[in-house]
Formats: C-alpha cells, sequence, structure tokens
C-alpha cells in the first residue's frame, strides 16, 4: 500500500491526463468516424474548460453542473457553427475549423473575464480519479453502443461513400452535425475536468498545436476501433514521461517513436485484422 | 565474541558517520530546458549549476554538500505539475526552485504549497503569484516595482510632458507589462498620445507608428518582447520619430541593441540586473559564468545565482533534523528572514499582498537598475 501512495502522490496527475487524452482522442474519433476531419476539438475543448472554470470560481456551482454546462456550451456552439462550415468537406473542412479554432482562441484572449492571454488561475482541484474513470466508462459504453446502432451505421456509410449514402436516404447533413456536435460534447467536457485539476488554464493551451496533438492521438493508436485512440492518447501521454531519464534526447527519441509508428504501421497501432492476420500467422508456423 | 561485538560497534560507528557525512541537502530544479522557453530556462539552470558548485567548493551548507535534482518542465503547465511531483514525493527534495514561465508557476505551485514544500520562483513576475500560499517565494522582481522608477527616471532625464504607448495584446508577459504601464502613467499623470496593439508575430509595425507620429509624443513607451521591440524601433526612426523609448523587461537584452544600431538610442530600461554593476561579487560571477558556460551571463542567470545563496544563507542558521517534513517546514520559517548582498544588489523579501488578504507567499524587495542605452550599449543611468 506504501508503495501505492506513493506512486499515486507523484503520478495522479499523469493518470488524470490519460484518462483526459483518451476522451479528447475518442472526441475527434467520433467526427472521423463519420468521414468529418474537424480540427476544432481543440477549441471545444478550450469552451468547455474556460465555462466550467468560470462557472466555478464566480458562482461556485456545484461540479456536475459545471461540467454539464462544461460539455453543453460547446455542443451549442458546434451546432451554430456546424450547420455552415460542415457543407465543406475534406481539407476545407480542416482550414475552416482551424479558422474557427483561432476565433476561439482570439475571441478568449481579448475578453475581460477570462483573464485575457495571462489566463485563469486560482481553480480549485475538484476532478477526483473516479470523476474520470466513470466518465470515460459511460463515454465508451455509449459509442460502443452508438457504433452499432442505426446511427452508427449511417455514420459509417457517409464515412465509406457519401453519394451512395446519400441515395440509400440518410440525412447525411444531419448526421454530420450529430457527430461533430456529439464530438464538441465530449471535448468540452475534457476540457471541463482537466481545468480543475491543473489550477490554471491559459488561450495558448487550445490552440493549432494543440488540435494535431488530439489528431495525432487518434491518428497514432488507429481510427478503426474504440480502442485505437484511447491507447494512441495514452501512448502520447505516457511516452515523455518514460522517456525522462533520457534528459537531453527526450524530445528527439519521442519524436522518432512517432515517426517509425507512422512509417510501419500508417494505419495505426491498434488495426484488428493486422493483429489478428499476425497472431494467426504465428499458430500457422507452429503447426 | 568480544571481536564481533567490537566489529560490530565499528560498523555501527562508521555506519553513523556516514550518514552524518552523506547529508547532501537535495534541492529540485525544474525548469524549461526544452520547448519555448527553453532559452530563459537554461540560463536559469547554468546559474544554479553556477552557485551549488561555488557552495559545495567551500565545504557546502555547516559541512553538508547541495545536491541539485534538475529535470525539464518544457513550459507546459501540465510538465510542470508532473515535474514537481516527482520532485517532491519521489526524490523526496527539502525544496523546489522553479517553473521557468509564470503560466507552469500557477498550475505548479499548488501542488507544492499542498504538499507544505517551499516553491521558489527566479523568473516569474506575474501578479498573483504569491498568492497562492505561505509556501510559495520569489526574488524575480515584479514589473509594477521596476517600470514605477523607470519611468519617474525618464522623465526626469527628458521632461517629459506626454508619451505614446504600444504592446503586444496577446502575450501574457507584454499584456501584463502593459497594464502596470497604464497605472503608472496614471499614478504619475503623465498624459498618452495614443495607445497601439500589436499581436505576437507581427513584422509591419508602421500603422501603429504613424498613428503614433500624428500623436507627437515626448517617448514612446513600449511594452514588447525583444523580437517586435527591434522592428518597432528601427521602423519608428525610418519614419521620422525621433522620440526615445522607455521599455518593459523585454527591452532587457543586449543582443536587442545589437540589432537595433544606433536606432535604440537612448532608451531607457529598468531591469533587476545590470552586468555592468561594478559590485566584487557581481563582476566575479561574470567571469565565473564566462569561464564555465562561455558566454555573458543574462538576467534570470544572474537571479538563479542569487536564490541559491539565498537559501544557502537561510540553512546556514538552522539544524537540519533528518526528518523531511519538519525541514521543510522549518525552511518555510527561517527563509523569509534570509538576506543577501548579491549580484543583483541587496536582497530581502517582504510579505505579499494578497487580493483575498489571506497569508501569502513571499516576494521580492529590491531596488532596479535603471539603464540609459549609450552607443548600442546598456550604461548605468546615475541620477544626478
Amino acid at each position: 500500500m506504501e508503495w501505492f501512495n506513493d506512486f499515486w502522490s507523484t503520478y495522479s496527475t499523469l493518470v488524470f491526463t490519460v484518462g483526459v487524452h483518451a476522451l479528447l482522442a475518442l472526441s475527434i474519433w467520433l467526427t472521423l468516424s463519420c468521414g468529418l476531419l474537424s480540427l476544432a476539438n481543440a477549441a471545444f475543448m478550450g469552451v468547455g474548460a474556460y465555462v466550467a472554470a468560470l462557472l466555478t470560481v464566480n458562482l461556485e456551482w456545484s461540479f456536475p453542473a459545471v461540467l454539464l454546462a462544461g460539455a453543453v456550451t460547446p455542443a451549442l456552439v458546434a451546432l451554430l457553427i456546424g450547420a455552415p462550415v460542415l457543407r465543406l468537406s475534406g481539407v476545407y473542412l480542416a482550414m475552416a475549423t482551424l479558422a474557427f479554432g483561432e476565433v476561439v482562441r482570439i475571441t478568449i484572449l481579448n475578453l475581460e473575464i477570462t483573464g485575457g492571454p495571462e489566463g485563469l488561475n486560482g481553480i480549485p482541484l475538484i476532478t477526483e480519479g473516479w470523476h474520470i474513470v466513470l466518465i470515460l466508462a459511460v463515454t465508451i459504453y455509449s459509442l460502443a453502443r452508438l457504433r452499432r446502432s442505426k446511427i452508427g451505421r449511417a455514420f459509417e456509410a457517409i464515412k465509406e461513400d457519401e453519394i451512395a449514402a446519400r441515395l440509400m436516404g440518410i440525412n447525411v447533413d444531419r448526421y454530420k452535425l450529430l457527430a461533430f456536435t456529439l464530438g464538441a460534447f465530449i471535448a468540452g467536457l475534457a476540457g471541463a475536468l482537466n481545468a480543475h485539476f491543473t489550477f490554471f488554464i491559459s488561450p495558448r493551451e487550445y490552440g493549432f498545436e494543440n488540435a494535431v496533438d488530439i489528431l495525432t492521438m487518434a491518428v497514432l493508436g488507429g481510427t478503426t476501433t474504440l480502442i485505437g485512440p484511447m491507447l494512441g492518447g495514452t501512448i502520447l501521454t505516457l511516452l515523455p514521461e518514460l522517456l525522462r531519464s533520457l534528459h537531453d534526447f527526450r524530445s528527439l527519441v519521442n519524436g522518432a517513436v512517432l515517426i517509425l509508428v507512422v512509417l510501419f504501421l500508417p494505419k495505426g497501432i491498434w488495426e484488428p485484422r493486422r493483429i489478428r492476420a499476425f497472431f494467426g500467422r504465428n499458430k500457422g508456423d507452429q503447426a | 565474541m568480544q571481536r564481533v561485538s567490537k566489529t560490530l560497534a565499528l560498523i555501527g560507528a562508521l555506519s553513523c558517520a556516514g550518514l552524518a557525512q552523506a547529508a547532501d541537502i537535495k534541492l529540485g530544479v525544474a525548469e524549461a530546458l526544452t520547448g519555448g522557453a527553453a532559452q530563459y530556462g537554461v540560463a536559469i539552470r547554468n546559474g544554479f549549476q553556477l552557485a551549488a558548485e561555488e557552495i559545495n567548493a567551500k565545504g557546502g551548507i555547516n559541512g553538508n554538500k547541495i545536491q541539485l535534482i534538475i529535470e525539464d518542465e518544457q513550459a507546459k503547465k501540465e510538465e510542470g505539475i508532473n515535474v514537481f511531483k516527482k520532485l517532491i514525493f519521489q526524490d523526496k527534495v527539502l525544496m523546489v526552485f522553479g517553473p521557468t514561465l509564470s503560466n507552469s508557476m500557477f498550475a505548479a505551485a499548488p501542488v507544492a504549497n499542498a504538499a507544505k514544500t517551499v516553491v521558489f520562483g527566479t523568473s516569474n513576475t506575474a501578479n498573483g503569484i504569491t498568492d497562492i500560499g505561505p509556501y510559495v517565494f520569489r526574488n524575480s522582481v515584479m514589473e509594477s516595482d521596476v517600470l514605477p522608477v523607470t519611468v519617474a527616471t525618464a522623465t526626469k532625464h527628458y521632461k517629459l510632458k506626454q508619451v505614446a504607448v504600444i504592446y503586444g495584446n496577446d502575450d501574457a508577459f507584454t499584456k501584463s507589462g502593459y497594464d502596470v504601464f497604464k497605472k503608472v502613467l496614471e499614478d504619475q499623470k503623465l498624459p498618452v498620445t495614443n495607445t497601439e496593439t500589436y499581436v505576437k508575430g507581427d513584422v509591419d509595425f508602421k500603422a501603429q507608428l504613424t498613428k503614433i507620429k500624428g500623436g507627437n509624443p515626448d517617448a514612446i513607451i513600449c511594452s514588447c518582447l525583444a523580437e517586435e521591440a527591434a522592428n518597432i524601433m528601427l521602423q519608428a526612426r525610418g519614419l521620422g520619430i525621433k522620440a526615445p523609448f522607455i521599455g518593459g523587461n523585454g527591452f532587457n537584452s543586449p543582443k536587442l541593441f545589437e540589432i537595433s544600431k544606433l536606432a535604440g538610442e537612448g532608451t531607457f530600461v529598468g531591469s533587476p540586473w545590470a552586468n555592468t554593476n561594478p559590485a566584487p561579487v557581481n563582476k566575479a560571477f561574470v567571469a565565473a559564468y564566462d569561464k564555465k558556460f562561455g558566454g555573458e551571463p543574462n538576467q534570470f542567470a544572474a537571479q538563479a545565482y542569487d536564490a541559491l545563496h539565498i537559501v544557502a544563507a537561510a540553512l546556514k542558521d538552522v539544524k537540519l533534523s533528518g526528518d523531511l517534513n519538519a525541514d521543510r517546514e522549518t525552511l518555510k520559517n527561517t527563509l523569509p528572514k534570509a538576506t543577501l548582498n548579491g549580484v543583483t544588489g541587496a536582497f530581502k523579501f517582504r510579505p505579499a499582498v494578497t487580493k483575498t488578504g489571506k497569508p501569502g507567499g513571499w516576494d521580492a524587495d529590491q531596488k532596479p537598475f535603471i539603464y540609459l542605452v549609450k552607443g548600442g550599449k546598456f550604461t548605468l543611468y546615475e541620477t544626478k
């Protein structure tokens, strides 16, 4: 028990971050599963984080209410901007969502209530381990159910061929908006959770770099299953910490590992078909 | 049998002696050694290493050697928290220095404060950092202590009647500098002709400077980082603006005035440290730094160097018990009384004035140096 206490007091924030990154990776997986390359998730995370933190600091709302507000607000924003933006596809959508991210960042920079570029500090420590575990579990369960439902099949159909899906009678625009909004909801939730264990938030945390980071998690892990994005998020969070002993070479090795994975496993680390094939071949060798 | 017990006694005595000798004082250093703030973090680390070597060469503190445990916090807030936790709970350091940026400090200092461990910032100038709690210390002089002196000195020297202001409004450092300037100008009743803004990465400032020129100010106050400041000064001269500049901490870079050449002539800058400070301790520091790292130190290295000497001064007066929690508490109680006549001048702590009125941490109580730029070089300005 002693070693666990030691471990927990040192690494609890890291474990929390793994959970939050898993949520973020799932949020972008959702939009990707509908064939949307959206880079707005960092901005939605920021909206969620700021709304939640401001409610806690200024109005002292209870934590569940804060989390809900932190998730619903970005979802509403997604509904508003989704209608015009989702008419675009491919890189054009990526560019539009990126621009939206910049709009959010600059808005936060210039508002008085958000503390501007100096950020918001003094956010109390409220997030606990079980909050993250519970929310992550509910999210995974819901997404797993969603995949097997009519909505999930529709997402899949849109991703594979939009025109064919439309011909089959799927309301493509509405389903796209749904994926986009749900993604924003999860990202906002992740932001709200994150703000309540890091004491401080600032606009620079929700910029372009982080949008790309979130995308990297999903792509690194693989987007064919739910496990992939979570695995990617976990690896991207833990790798720098595991490499800490390398000191000056840390960033170098970290980058090299990512490049190798992308080069040799272009469909991500967790790709069921390849893993099955691998074990199948091994069995064949033994026989 | 007797021999055995003798041997045992001998072993016991030896191991005790070993314990007494090996009582290294472990101090954590969490700075941004890679990433965007590495230029500051590395200088800070160098300052600490130099100070630790010197203290250990002189026999350490009451015979105990200082052992620095240095970690990279990459100027990211999560990383800052992780590193702080590792240093405090795993490496079991007596106290932690750092992190480099105020942002990381806001995230990491509550961790140290909750663990009842002293956290000592050497480069964090933002308002509200020492509000976090009684375990938070810093020897970085805040802009609100430096700028009033800078502006007052410049006003007297140039007999200023009105000034213009330009600042970057999307950067925590330049924006908070502007807020202080604004308050100082109000306090000193100096009228402002124009206030112009830019964003990070801008290279063309002619639009803002043309407007400033129209207002005909006697001086231009600039809360900018060195990158933008060089362009602003050169373009101002290009537009025929003759007014001198008054800079915040961002101007505090010898390189800036090498680049801008004569455009920066007559600029007033306030700084917690002057490399031309003629005090013997500073001369020795500059020489030792140059010998070890091959280059001139900067303000950040100087403040880190002083910070370790301040802690050493505090530790000299106490007896460490070996019980980590008790020792951390002892340090927290002794550190406020520590004073130093270091490379940044006479230093002492003063209790922070918090927004809530609750007891906070400890800020630096130190007079800044005022520079006047002459011939592309910083010269210490003496008020006559």
